[in-house]
């Protein structure tokens, strides 16, 4: 009997939190000497964040850089512009989900533009046209139906990423609902391994820029990048908790303040 | 790392401007800025005095260190409060801090967030534009946050909004937001981190070495 699609994709989610229960346990856990209470997995989290990063060093960021140095910029900007634009699809499902008709219609129209004018995707005309992207995914689609967000996680292999947010990565992509879906239905198992490959590497080169800024200016990496996600993450929920034309200012961070 | 995150690659691609960019358009504003009028108006002329300044200064944007302090020294200075930028991200610890302790600490992470121009001011040839949001907040409170959007000819739109007081000497701004990450927020953490392990002159030795880079 031919294995079902399905029972392949339940594999592959087997197969992927079986090695990530494997290398949580068998290196242990960093030491943390002052765990903050916003993190109860910091622990763990700090370990898979060195072996992400030791992984990304040896084997992923070669392929990125020689992929950096054999693509002209002008290919690379359309690649990139392409995988944004089958995102964007995702993005109005999601925004449908969240019963958001304007941010649904206005990133369909957007996509139709960029699909037809843009060749495919291959321009981003909508934004040349002053048409911002609306940002949307299953995560916020669950926190806007009013799951919580969990405790911060780093995923092996994806980076930070919380409860929440994580099962519906994972969940996604198991379930055929997620961004690379359109990239998992192509029916050709060479044409899209290879497609499938350059959605990471095009991915992996656009976070070059930002890396490099980390590296500056952080004092201490896993928390800076820790504490950007889930302000950057809450600050995009709230977003979708306001009507579309609600220009409001969301709560605006109550620092102490310990003048003398 | 974070792979399949397109949404991250977007907001950190973002953080890139943040305090290049964002935090440049403070750091290049022409001194003859008024900083008593209208809380959009003061951004609005600030951000359109920094792009002039940035694009005249050649030297500022192939990275030289002396350039770049300059530009600060004359520009910026009048109108960030950065004493109160550290203070807030320092939070309970600087009551602990002497009076030198605090005034090398303001020092020390200035450097840390000027060091990143030395990078990144050469991108503003990819600036088309930077428009402020009209003021929607009330313009007669002391602590408001006036909005922008950075537009990029080569990628997307960011979202930068400004966070000021009203001080005897008019505005001045403190805080910083880029797509959704305010600045101090993002420190105050790693701040307590070390000062918990090395204290407050661990501190600002971490915030030293870290920002003098073998140039």
């Amino acid at each position: 009997m031919t294995p079902t699609p399905t029972s392949h994709r339940l594999q592959r989610l087997g197969r992927l939190s079986t090695a990530a229960a494997a290398v949580a346990f068998i290196t242990g856990c960093a030491t943390v000497s002052h765990p903050d209470p916003n993190d109860p997995l910091e622990r763990y989290n700090r370990t898979m964040d060195k072996i992400n990063y030791n992984v990304d060093q040896a084997l992923i960021l070669p392929i990125a850089n020689t992929y950096k140095a054999l693509t002209p910029q002008p290919a690379r900007t359309c690649i990139s512009n392409m995988f944004d634009n089958m995102g964007d699809v995702w993005s109005a499902a999601n925004s449908f989900l969240q019963g958001r008709p304007h941010d649904f219609f206005n990133t369909l129209g957007r996509v139709l533009f960029n699909s037809t004018m843009g060749i495919g995707g291959c321009f981003d005309v909508a934004s040349k046209n002053g048409s911002k992207r609306i940002n949307n995914d299953l995560g916020i689609t669950l926190g806007v139906w009013g799951v919580g967000s969990g405790p911060y996680v780093i995923l092996p292999m994806m980076g930070p990423s919380t409860m929440r947010d994580g099962v519906a990565r994972v969940g996604g992509f198991a379930a055929g609902f997620s961004d690379s879906t359109p990239i998992m239905a192509i029916k050709n198992v060479r044409v899209r391994n290879s497609v499938m490959g350059l959605y990471f590497v095009d991915l992996r080169t656009g976070l070059m820029d930002a890396e490099s800024l980390v590296n500056d200016i952080a004092i201490d990496r896993y928390s800076f990048v820790r504490d950007a996600y889930l302000q950057r993450r809450q600050s995009l929920l709230e977003s979708k908790l306001r009507a579309p034309d609600d220009t409001s200012y969301g709560a605006l961070p109550d620092y102490e303040d310990f003048e003398e | 790392m974070m792979l399949r995150l397109p949404l991250k690659t977007r907001y950190l691609s973002a953080f890139v401007l943040f305090v290049a960019l964002a935090c440049g358009s403070l750091a290049l504003q022409a001194q003859s800025v008024n900083a008593n009028q209208h809380p959009a108006a003061f951004i609005e002329a600030v951000t359109a005095q920094t792009l002039d300044v940035v694009k005249k200064d050649k030297a500022a944007q192939a990275g030289d260190r002396t350039a770049i302090n300059n530009l600060v020294d004359q520009y910026v200075l009048p109108y960030v409060d950065f004493e109160k930028t550290t203070r807030l991200a320092a939070g309970r610890h600087w009551r602990d801090a002497s009076a030198k302790q605090r005034a090398d600490l303001v020092e020390a992470f200035k450097g840390t967030l000027i060091r990143t121009y030395s990078g990144s001011l050469s991108d503003v040839n990819n600036l088309a534009a930077i428009n402020v949001a009209p003021f929607r907040g009330d313009e007669n409170a002391n602590d408001v946050v006036v909005r922008s959007s950075v537009i990029q000819k080569n990628g997307p739109a960011i979202a930068v909004d400004y966070r000021m007081e009203n001080t005897p000497e008019g505005w001045k701004i403190y805080d910083l937001n880029a797509e959704g990450i305010w600045l101090i927020q993002n420190y105050r953490n790693q701040f307590s981190q070390v000062v918990n392990q090395q204290g407050i002159d661990g501190l600002i030795k971490t915030l030293n070495t870290q920002s003098m880079p073998a140039n």
